[in-house]
């Protein structure tokens, strides 16, 4: 059954290695949803964030196989409920909205999302949570009408677990460096 | 840590080279190696330059040599078409775990991205196809890059790796001390052997009735020809080859049952099909080897050992993986190990080993004396051949009969091109393999098609002097092709038959004697020819224009679903 899997991976920061890692989505013609690279909370080492829709057999054959790129330091996948996940997300709301009852304001508020910035032709605001949360106001903007672009930023993760620990006890065992 | 020196990129690099142990590379010059090539001329007492005919030629021979060896082969060819000339060979040696370490030159750094003359994106095209690729943009970097190369395509599961090297990298000065690279943070090339499993194993096999081995080239590129041998001895249980597995253990070995797989022999695949145990090291259950998966051994538990650990449960269930070497746990799986009977089983083995006879063997033999069948010929080759002969293929009809008829009492005695399938690899191959191995007789056995991809490097044969012998089986079409097309296309051959050249004036063109034989009656004579000659040889056999490789599994069938006639 298909379903959302995350993988995350921290990698060398090396030229390269973000092509060697959708290659292996590529090659099996999984649309990659979300992917987000950052340096992690360890210096040197980058953490890639990849969510897309298979089945856990494929995905756990994907997860193989980008452990088998040289820089790939660790890759693990998990379902979105193992992960603490949150995504920010900007709404460009036409200024009609301005000349509203306050109802717009009041559920934005509701769901707290903040106003950023603010002229005569529009405004935009913020809004941080889960991909559902930030599903939830778009739909809502857009039935009333008043929404006129939209943006988000793919998920931004955190295991529950101490995973970057492990990941620095593996790094400080190995003896040579990279070169 | 080696003294430092002042010196260029280029001889950054063949210093580099000297210092990985490379005595021999294959290439191709053009103009964004040419610094490299300039050095390469003052290093010609140290490093044996083979100028093929096209960077394919040179790509191919270095996996030839490297498959020979055991050692890592090295070509290098110029920037943009030279270096997708290699492509071919690289997407083979990554299908087929060959070390190899590919240099090509690339455009200057500061004109990099700007569609320059002779650019071409190398290390994006060859991503999926490499182990790792790396492009060097400065000369200090040349011998890191060298030495994590060579570590990495010799280490783990061996595979191609490419180092694209821009020409400013080559010009420049440098500092150069070469420090070799013993580890990477983010690579761990053995995994530590789970002893706990190694012990389930001894017992699944001591309680097994009718275990079967399953030999794949991890046993070779491994070391672990004797290790296997040694377990099979030891718990008396029979071993089958892959077609990439075959020569790592001895055809004459009273266990050996053969090939599995589309054109296995009848004992290899039965035995899978009834085994109650599959023993499966070093190989990845490819789709040629086990047909339709749903019907694949039935009745065995499989337990998968591979060094890669994305081999394990990707084309097939297993009952019990096993991330290791093949050597390591080969002779880690001796301990306990009892020697068991099973009378029965390997009696079915030599029953079906009688069946393949009748059915398959004899009827090679044209009756009438008229035809000499491709089977035949490869039988009279082996045959005369001496056991430490190395047989290299090209593909298609030519590569199955090599497989299903050769015998082999030594290691790395067969090499073809197993997963890409790659026609035109044998010829250039051959020339990597005699170079490699300079004592060991070497054949090309190939069609007349695959001949006709690469045999420009008869010139590479010609002017260095090669003694590989050539054995065409010329049916005058693209024959495993045209097999399909009479078993399952309704006999349309489609662009499948071939007007052919004089192939013996061409071999005259480049002074390599030849002969062309058609009758039976000639054959085994015009075989000593090539075998006794002193130096390259091309034996043309014209055989029977319509003979099929059987017995044949058709694709998507189960192993044990298998045709023998038309």
């Amino acid at each position: 059954m298909n379903k959302e899997y995350i993988v995350i991976a921290f990698t060398e920061n090396q030229i390269g290695v973000l092509n060697r890692i959708t290659v292996c989505y590529l090659r099996r013609k999984i649309n990659i949803e979300s992917l987000k690279v950052s340096e992690s909370s360890i210096k040197g080492i980058s953490m890639f964030v990849i969510s897309a829709f298979t089945t856990q057999e494929i995905i756990d054959k994907v997860t193989k196989q980008i452990r088998n790129i040289i820089d790939v330091i660790d890759v693990s996948y998990y379902t979105p409920d193992e992960l603490i996940t949150q995504e920010i997300a900007l709404y460009k709301i036409s200024s009609r909205y301005l000349g509203g009852n306050g109802r717009i304001d009041a559920f934005s508020r509701g769901m707290m999302a903040r106003m950023i910035e603010f002229n005569p032709s529009y405004v935009v605001m913020e809004k941080t949570g889960t991909r559902e949360e930030i599903d939830e106001l778009r739909d809502k903007l857009e039935r009333e009408g008043v929404l006129l672009e939209f943006t988000r930023s793919g998920s931004v993760v955190l295991h529950r677990d101490a995973i970057e620990d492990i990941l620095q006890e593996k790094i400080d065992e190995f003896d040579g460096g990279d070169y | 840590m080696a003294k430092k020196q002042k010196v260029k990129g280029a001889d950054a690099l063949l210093l580099s080279l000297i210092a990985e142990g490379v005595d021999i590379m294959f290439g191709y010059p053009g103009g964004q190696v040419i610094p490299i090539y300039d050095h390469l001329y003052d290093y010609r007492n140290r490093i044996n330059h083979i100028l093929t005919r096209h960077e394919q030629g040179a790509v191919h021979a270095a996996q030839g040599y490297a498959r020979a060896t055991g050692k890592a082969g090295v070509c290098i060819a110029t920037s943009g078409p030279g270096a997708t000339n290699l492509l071919t060979g690289i997407a083979d040696a990554m299908l087929d775990s060959t070390p190899l370490v590919c240099i090509t030159g690339q455009v200057p750094s500061t004109m990099l991205g700007t569609d320059a003359f002779q650019e071409a994106d190398i290390i994006s095209m060859t991503m999926p196809v490499t182990k790792w690729n790396y492009q060097v943009t400065s000369a200090s970097e040349i011998a890191p890059a060298i030495a994590k190369g060579f570590y990495i395509a010799r280490s783990g599961r061996p595979g191609p790796v490419v180092i694209d090297i821009t020409k400013n990298a080559q010009v420049e000065d440098v500092d150069f001390a070469y420090k070799p690279c013993m580890g990477l943070r983010s690579y761990t090339p053995k995994p530590v052997l789970d002893t706990e499993k190694v012990a389930r194993i001894v017992e699944m096999v001591n309680a097994a009735e009718r275990p079967l081995i399953l030999a794949g080239q991890g046993v070779t590129l491994a070391g672990a020809e004797k290790a296997l041998a040694e377990f099979a001895d030891i718990g008396n249980v029979p071993i089958a080859t892959t077609i990439m597995g075959i020569s790592s253990v001895c055809t004459s070995h009273p266990l050996y049952v053969g090939n599995i797989g589309m054109h296995g022999h009848i004992p290899a695949n039965k035995l899978t099909q009834k085994s109650d145990l599959l023993i499966a090291v070093g190989m990845r259950f490819s789709d040629r080897v086990t047909g339709a998966v749903k019907g694949y051994a039935p009745g065995a538990k499989i337990i998968h050992i591979d060094i890669d650990h994305a081999e394990l449960g990707k084309n097939l269930r297993c009952d019990l993986p096993l991330n290791a070497d093949a050597k390591e746990a080969l002779e880690a799986m001796k301990t306990g190990l009892k020697y068991i009977d099973r009378a029965e089983w390997l009696a079915a083995a030599a029953q079906y080993r009688q069946k393949e006879q009748e059915r398959v063997v004899a009827k090679t033999v044209d009756p009438k004396g008229k035809y000499i069948s491709m089977a035949q010929a490869v039988s009279a080759l082996t045959a005369k051949a001496g056991s430490d002969a190395v047989i290299v293929t090209d593909v298609g009809q030519n590569q199955m009969f090599s497989a299903r008829y050769s015998r082999f009492d030594s290691n790395r005695s067969f090499i073809t091109s197993g997963g890409l399938g790659t026609m035109g690899f044998g010829l250039p191959a051959a020339i990597g393999a005699k170079m490699g191995v300079p004592g060991r007789q070497v054949f090309a056995v190939m069609g007349d098609g695959g001949f006709q991809m690469t045999m420009q490097e008869l010139g590479t044969i010609m002017q260095n002097r090669i003694g590989v012998k050539m054995l065409i089986l010329n049916n005058s079409y693209l024959g495993m092709v045209r097999q399909w097309q009479q078993l399952f296309f309704d006999r349309r051959y489609s662009f499948t038959e071939l007007e052919n050249p004089d192939f013996i004036k061409i071999a005259d063109a480049y002074g390599i004697p030849g002969r062309r034989v058609s009758s039976p009656g000639e054959l085994e004579e015009a075989v000593a020819a090539l075998v006794g000659a002193e130096g390259s040889y091309l034996l043309e056999v014209v055989v029977r224009s319509e003979e099929n490789v059987f017995p044949m599994v058709p694709a998507g069938a189960a192993l044990d679903e298998s045709i023998y006639n038309e």
